[in-house]
């Protein structure tokens, strides 16, 4: 588990194994916490949050939390808000098929070159939500 | 046994998105899913849905031989199976067959694997296979 300092906004992907979106959203996470902002966003294995994990449990409550789906089902979001997380924005990795209709992204395995770029589009939004609410400070 | 005579088997991965462990078994669990075993049904369940109750998915681990395979010793896929629908068929621990220095630390990216990792990938694949394997010899 990444050490985080209370301010850092969590980005939480869905665990979505079984569908493309699952996995499109996951990456685009990861380059979010990992490449655009990592000083600033931070992520946590969604199981190990829904199991009740105490460590897990404590770091996320009330903490600002950015969920990323990949299916209508909303776990993320769902088990953010159940845990104790402070989800601000639900974001759902179909929304970032908007400007990319019929294209083949690629499997819940693999990511297509049009994929990748899809998941990089959608880092960037998570980045730019990042900045928003780690910079609106702790009362927002 | 499912319609077309096949044996379904569940696999249940941990999600993993803050451990390299993580990404690895998803990843083996992919791999088992695409691969081609005459006589097998492999199904996944996303974990977090299935913990969080959906009845579809405890069922069908109720019912079915069911896999788990987890990146960490923390065995969130292993502990939430067995909690909500009794004892797993078969289970694997990334961390049981792979050295924690030697996975490294953080998220990883699937993109990023090193070509250490994807041998890490096909060796958990394998230890998959074994418990099918081993599901099969049991009956």
């Amino acid at each position: 588990m990444p050490g985080n300092s209370s301010r850092k906004v969590y980005v939480i992907p869905c665990s979505g194994i079984g569908k493309m979106y699952g996995l499109l959203g996951r990456e685009a996470a990861l380059k979010t916490v990992k490449e655009l902002r990592p000083d600033k966003a931070a992520t946590m294995c969604l199981a190990l949050l829904v199991y009740g994990d105490n460590e897990a449990r404590k770091e996320i409550a009330g903490a600002r939390c950015i969920t990323v789906d990949g299916c209508p089902k909303l776990c993320a979001a769902k088990n953010v808000e159940h845990a104790g997380g402070r989800v601000v924005e639900r974001v759902r990795a179909v929304d970032a098929f908007r400007n990319h209709r019929g294209v083949d992204a690629g499997t819940a395995a693999h990511l297509t070159a049009a994929g990748w770029q899809i998941a990089e589009e959608l880092a960037a939004d998570l980045a730019a939500k990042v900045d928003r609410w780690y910079d609106a400070g702790e009362e927002q | 046994m499912n319609e077309e005579g096949k044996l379904s088997i569940g696999l249940i991965s941990c999600s993993g998105e803050a451990c390299p462990g993580g990404t690895i078994s998803r990843l083996a669990t992919q791999k088992v899913l695409r691969s081609i075993r005459p006589g097998y049904h492999f199904v996944t369940i996303c974990l977090p849905l299935f913990m969080a109750g959906g009845e579809e998915e405890r069922n069908f681990a109720r019912d079915y031989p069911t896999i788990t395979i987890d990146g960490c010793e923390k065995c969130c896929a292993l502990k939430a199976t067995e909690a909500l629908s009794g004892p797993v068929s078969g289970k694997v621990v990334v961390t049981d067959l792979v050295a924690g220095e030697r996975l490294g630390e953080g998220t990883l990216a699937t993109r990023e694997l090193t070509t250490e990792q994807k041998a890490m990938v096909d060796q958990v694949a394998a230890a998959i296979l074994e418990q099918v394997d081993k599901i099969n010899r049991e009956g």
